[in-house]
């Protein structure tokens, strides 16, 4: 019977697939198989309600995994391939996609079998607009991290096989992995952020913001730019669509403009405040209060105000 | 001499783009064009191999009638030489056309010893033409580059992977997509923009490429697109003195109960 098939590389996001895969499963009544790179990995699978798991072995790179899970899909007559949406999975989706001369849908937001077709929507236009799209079965999607809940053990009783990959490719050599650490501040939780832009002259006028961000006992966040071109704050402090999405009851932003990417990540904040120079840029038309004015000027207007 | 690809996408300015309040739809009549972001740090890549080592550098692009606009452009920013594709099909195009046109472009005007890519595009941000090109091709892909080596007909690359780094070495040609703190893109000089205009640029049609039309049906189709309309307060705090606006302000973030 023709099947749903999920992988991730990361368990944690495997289990996330295994329930948007028993959704898939309750309309189109297909069985829900299920790759896993590690035993434990599997018996977790298995658990959470994959109805079977195969235990791929014999391949350390996981970007070696596409041609045997490409394989795989076309045995099982996988009709929907969901692949957790990390660098690797979406790596590795576009080869399997190829090999199965399928379309393919990354970061889905939503999924549904429509008209004998898979019905996704996903962000365009760097956050500005959601995209409905229709994809011919087999399909491939990723799905990005932490879009739908991870699935719980509930004695399932998937059967678990082995698969021994073969080969990989002779020419690829894979070497120096090597973790990035993390400064160990969580943006994407904060309570309340005080985001530094473009409209900061240098990096030691990082203190106006940081004398704000203490009066309110908020985090920092800054813009792409600030992290990544200036590298004045690490990159886990950016918000945007490519960075950290806020869910803050206060954002306040200091000399933002408020490009669509970065609005995408500020979305879901309760209250938006801006102080920004210009007034026509665009992150007034994201602000709930806004000043127009030199933040070097209003910043420590609102310190002094909000220490009162 | 080595020979390098880079792979391009013209695309709308997202920037430019303006959400109908209404109906959120979305108004493009304002937007102009623009190479795509990654691409440009694609560009800027190869462009530093061809300065570094002597490498001869092609570009390629396929898009709506539209892209004959971007080559001007395109050759300011130091590649030898364009390739583009003009064809109302790209609008169509998802990443399983796009790859496929590409794919056949490339071995015609091929072979290249490494074909660049940027990570996603700024439009759709698929991210999955590089991969998939690198399969068609039969080469290797090495995804999400940071730092970019070729050596003696060796690609060594870093990868960045969310928590991890890696180096990938493949020997002999491969296609990688490169993230965008690789490099800075350059601004064309005056000089560079006046050069633009000698260079060769080349069309290729695509009913020369002979994909069959099976291949240059997407897989993927738009059904709608509907813009973010955000539902905020828009209060402008306007008094002449800041004083009184962050009065003004802290009133009312004590209303909202957030200060």
């Amino acid at each position: 019977m023709p099947g749903i098939l999920i992988f991730s590389e990361n368990n944690a996001i495997a289990l996330e697939l295994v329930t948007a895969g028993l959704g898939l499963k309750a309309t189109m009544n297909h069985s829900l198989c299920a790759v896993a790179l590690s035993e434990a990995d599997a018996t977790a699978l298995a658990a959470a309600g994959a109805d079977k798991v195969v235990l791929l072995t014999g391949q350390d790179w996981p970007e070696g995994c596409a041609q045997p899970i490409a394989e795989l899909a076309a045995r099982e007559l996988a009709a929907v391939i969901l692949i957790g949406g990390t660098a690797r999975g979406k790596d590795i989706a576009a080869k399997v996609a190829n090999e199965l001369d399928a379309g393919l849908v990354t970061e889905a937001q939503t999924i549904e079998i429509a008209e004998d077709k898979l019905q996704t929507t996903r962000l365009k236009y760097g956050g500005l607009a959601v995209a409905c799209e229709a994809t011919v079965l087999p399909a491939v999607v990723t799905i990005a991290p932490r879009t739908f809940d991870k699935a719980v053990a509930g004695g399932g009783q998937g059967q678990i096989t082995s698969l021994a990959a073969t080969g990989g490719d002779p020419r690829v050599k894979v070497s120096e992995l090597c973790p990035i650490e993390r400064q160990g501040v969580d943006i994407a939780a904060a309570a309340r952020i005080v985001c530094v832009g473009r409209g900061l002259a240098k990096k030691e006028d990082l203190t106006l913001a940081e004398d704000l961000a203490k009066a309110l006992s908020a985090e920092i966040g800054c813009t792409r730019g600030i992290a990544e071109d200036y590298h004045w704050l690490p990159v886990e402090r950016y918000i945007g669509i490519s960075g950290q999405n806020i869910k803050a009851e206060l954002y306040l932003s200091l000399g933002v403009s408020g490009q669509v990417q970065h609005v995408a990540g500020i979305r879901d904040a309760k209250v938006i405040v801006a102080v920004d120079t210009n007034e026509k840029a665009p992150i007034f038309a994201a602000a709930d209060y806004g000043i127009v004015g030199d933040l070097y000027e209003v910043a420590p207007l609102i310190t002094a105000a909000l220490k009162k | 001499m080595s020979k390098i690809l880079v792979c391009y996408k013209w695309v709308l300015d997202e920037q430019d783009i303006r959400v109908n309040a209404a109906d959120a739809s979305l108004d493009l009549s304002r937007a102009k064009y623009k190479i795509s972001d990654y691409d440009k740090n694609a560009i800027e890549e190869a462009v530093l191999l061809q300065e570094g080592q002597g490498a001869t550098v092609d570009a390629v692009t396929f898009g709506g009638d539209a892209v004959r606009q971007s080559l001007k452009d395109l050759l300011s920013r130091g590649p030898d030489k364009v390739y583009y594709i003009a064809d109302p099909a790209a609008d169509k195009a998802d990443g399983y056309v796009t790859a496929g046109v590409l794919a056949v472009a490339a071995r015609k005007t091929g072979p290249y010893d490494l074909i660049i890519c940027g990570e996603g595009s700024a439009d759709a941000y698929n991210q999955q033409v590089a991969p998939r090109l690198a399969a068609s091709l039969g080469l290797p892909a090495i995804t999400y580059v940071q730092s970019l080596k070729l050596e003696d007909g060796r690609v060594v690359a870093t990868r960045k992977l969310g928590d991890c780094t890696e180096v990938v070495t493949v020997e002999g040609p491969a296609v990688v997509s490169v993230v965008p703190e690789i490099n800075k893109p350059r601004i064309p000089s005056l000089k560079q923009v006046l050069a633009a205009a000698k260079k060769p640029s080349e069309e290729i049609k695509i009913a020369d490429l002979g994909l069959s039309p099976r291949q240059l049906a997407a897989k993927t189709v738009t059904l709608t697109v509907k813009g973010f309309v955000m539902n905020r307060k828009n209060v402008l705090f306007k008094e002449p003195a800041q004083a009184d606006n962050v009065a003004k302000l802290a009133a009312a973030l004590a209303k909202e109960g957030v200060c």
